[in-house]
């Protein structure tokens, strides 16, 4: 029987380690209700297709990597390097630190202590608690800064894959890290690909991600990312979604202590009949924290959108300055997008500031580019590339910045 | 140059130019004038290609090709130009790289490749010179921030560097202080020659002080109504439109 929740994952193998959470997550997996149309945070992004298929778990037995993905997202950034095949740790293709200050090995090979609750709110999370394969494992010690990124690849590769990674950064006082989570599929695939990012950010320290999309096939892809902030800790999350067929990126951010400061920004230009859903949350509850979100989208097409973006602002965070702007540039008449912000705020002296918007491309502004003798398609790409390139350019390092350029370049022919 | 020959357009309902019948020669400068809502704008909107003016009769031939027939990108590539009365402000690109693609989308157009670095550079300087425009707002974004005098001599900067055939100037003496005015001015007029046609649309004569008209006409109803040389100004301006 396909299509129950019990018959979706019956294939699903668990590895041996991490026992206490993953029997937490079986457990979840029978109390928690499969995402669905009654649920506001689904609504939009129905998985009833996904539950009618047949997935596995992949063994990681008997790699081969795809000629045509080259294992190194970022060719020119040097960085150290964590590749993944459906879940499972790709060691002949990786580079890790080696430093006395910092921990950085796939996570099969240590036992972390995951603090999110995730699994127990949502069915997602507990399957990844259930059965979440491999990871990264990143620690890096008070005051240290890791001297170059980290990239963390993950590939979905073949027919009907379950993969289940998962990632744990912990930063201790003072301590900084950059990393990339680049995550592609090759053009045969299918399947699903569900994700978790927990990250603990001590006080002072700080943490940039970019996290980048680029999957061919047809995977349905969850990731969502849990970052912890303590006391005047800064973070800076990018989220980008360059290619992906049905793509949910969760985000939340709870500032744990005063004088935080956090940064997330997003962009998705989905074609065809693609789904991008970004639902993101910053949860202020002290003193003090500062927070500034900027998504924009396009859509194209026949592709459907979702944007859902919750800030809260509690009674005891006073002095807060929480900032949201969504854009939606709906480019053709199939194309839909759905965009919700949320704003709660129980402090009385805070500035928090918003804006949504939903519209077509700027009729004025394309005038007077072709009055100029551009052409249509150009003048749009022109703009487009203009819109876009706000959120690229909050990447800090140039060659992520210009790998991101050049893929959305090549997919929708700007100049 | 550009012969106009009985143009009738509207906006959705509103019936707009009625008759327009205007030729302008190679190097020769016309001056359009009349009151608030005779025209004036709609006929700079018809001749670039803006798309919310629907031609219902007429036809205007420029240079030899029927200009209604081409879209706005078409008409810019075959040399005219459109000075906005109110320029956009385009956030995220630059100046540079928005001349950059007007310029060689003409040269395409022309059969020929795209323009070499160094030669673009140094027409950057020259043009930029000519409306003193300084880097600062080459390399902005554009028109974005920019002030209104700023705005305008950055149309100006762009006619220079696009060197049109022809230039359609819209109102552009509004919202412009004394000192513009004369650096705007200054622009058209050494960019006046035997092959470059301007026509020239304001509401009051002041501009023609600086940019002296070879004629003069009134637009009135959407037709026009008088023409006559650069005296014809002066007289409007001492007796007003109610004259006509």
């Amino acid at each position: 029987m396909t299509g129950s929740k019990e018959s979706f994952i019956s294939n699903f193998k668990a590895p041996e380690n991490s026992r206490g959470l993953r029997s937490q997550g079986d457990q979840y997996l029978v109390d928690l209700p499969v995402p669905g149309r009654r649920s506001e945070r689904w609504k939009y992004s129905p998985i009833s297709k996904l539950l009618n298929t047949s997935l596995n778990t992949c063994s990681g037995e008997g790699v081969v990597w795809p000629e045509e993905i080259l294992p190194d997202p970022v060719p020119f950034l040097d960085s150290y390097r964590l590749v993944f095949r459906n879940g499972h740790y790709v060691s002949s293709l990786s580079d890790m630190p080696i430093d006395d200050d910092v921990i950085c090995m796939p996570l099969s090979e240590v036992g972390a202590e995951f603090t999110n609750d995730y699994h127990k709110r949502e069915w997602v999370g507990a399957m990844n608690a259930a059965y979440h394969q491999d990871g990264l494992f990143l620690k890096v010690s008070k005051n240290v800064s890791l001297d170059r990124p980290v990239v963390i690849h993950h590939l979905t590769d073949g027919a009907d894959i379950a993969a289940l990674p998962r990632h744990y950064i912990e930063l201790e006082e003072g301590a900084g890290a950059e990393v990339v989570v680049w995550s592609s599929a090759s053009e045969k695939s299918s399947g699903m690909c569900n994700g978790i990012l927990e990250a603990n950010v001590s006080s002072n320290a700080y943490l940039r991600v970019d996290k980048i999309c680029n999957e061919a096939g047809e995977i349905f892809k969850f990731s969502h990312e849990y970052i912890k902030q303590e006391r005047d800790s800064r973070v800076k999350i990018n989220t980008f979604t360059i290619k992906g067929h049905w793509v949910r990126n969760e985000l939340e951010i709870v500032a744990n202590g005063p004088g935080t400061d956090s940064t997330f920004n997003g962009a998705y230009l989905p074609t065809g009949t693609e789904h991008v859903d970004n639902h993101t949350v910053m949860d202020h509850a002290y003193p003090n924290g500062t927070s500034s979100e900027l998504y924009r989208g396009i859509m194209y097409d026949k592709s459907t959108g979702v944007f859902n973006g919750k800030v809260f602002v509690r009674k005891d965070a006073q002095q807060t300055n929480a900032f949201q702007q969504n854009s939606n540039i709906v480019a053709d008449k199939g194309a839909t997008i759905n965009a919700k912000p949320e704003l709660e705020i129980y402090a009385d002296d805070v500035k928090c500031s918003h804006g949504c918007t939903v519209g077509q491309f700027d009729k004025e502004a394309l005038f007077y580019l072709k009055s100029r003798g551009i052409g249509s398609d150009e003048a749009k790409a022109l703009l487009v590339k203009a819109y876009v390139g706000d959120v690229i350019s909050s990447v800090d390092r140039e060659e992520v910045r210009n790998e991101i350029l050049r893929l959305y370049s090549e997919r929708h022919g700007w100049a | 140059m550009l012969k106009i020959k009985n143009l009738h357009a509207q906006v959705g309902d509103t019936q707009i130019l009625q008759g327009l019948n205007l030729e302008v020669g190679p190097g020769e400068v016309h001056a359009i004038m009349g009151p608030n809502g005779s025209g004036k704008s709609t006929l700079a909107s018809v001749l670039s290609g803006r798309e919310s003016y629907e031609v219902t009769d007429g036809s205007v031939d420029f240079d030899g090709v029927d200009l209604l027939e081409m879209d706005a990108s078409d008409r810019a590539r075959e040399g005219l130009f459109l000075a906005f009365q109110y320029p956009v402000e385009i956030p995220g690109v630059s100046n540079m790289n928005f001349m950059k693609a007007a310029i060689n989308g003409k040269r395409a157009h022309q059969g020929l490749d795209p323009i070499k670095g160094t030669d673009f550079l140094q027409k950057v300087k020259d043009c930029a010179s000519l409306v003193e425009l300084d880097g600062r707002l080459r390399d902005r974004s554009v028109n974005e921030g920019f002030s209104g005098g700023e705005k305008k001599r950055n149309e100006i900067f762009q006619m220079a560097m696009l060197e049109p055939k022809l230039a359609v100037l819209d109102e552009t003496d509004s919202g412009l202080d004394i000192d513009a005015l004369r650096v705007v001015s200054q622009g058209v007029n050494a960019m006046r020659n035997s092959d470059r046609s301007f026509i020239v649309i304001t509401h009051y004569q002041r501009l023609l002080d600086h940019i002296v008209p070879d004629y003069v006409h009134v637009l009135s109803e959407g037709k026009i109504v008088k023409s006559g040389g650069k005296e014809l100004a002066l007289e409007l301006e001492e007796k007003g439109y109610d004259w006509i």
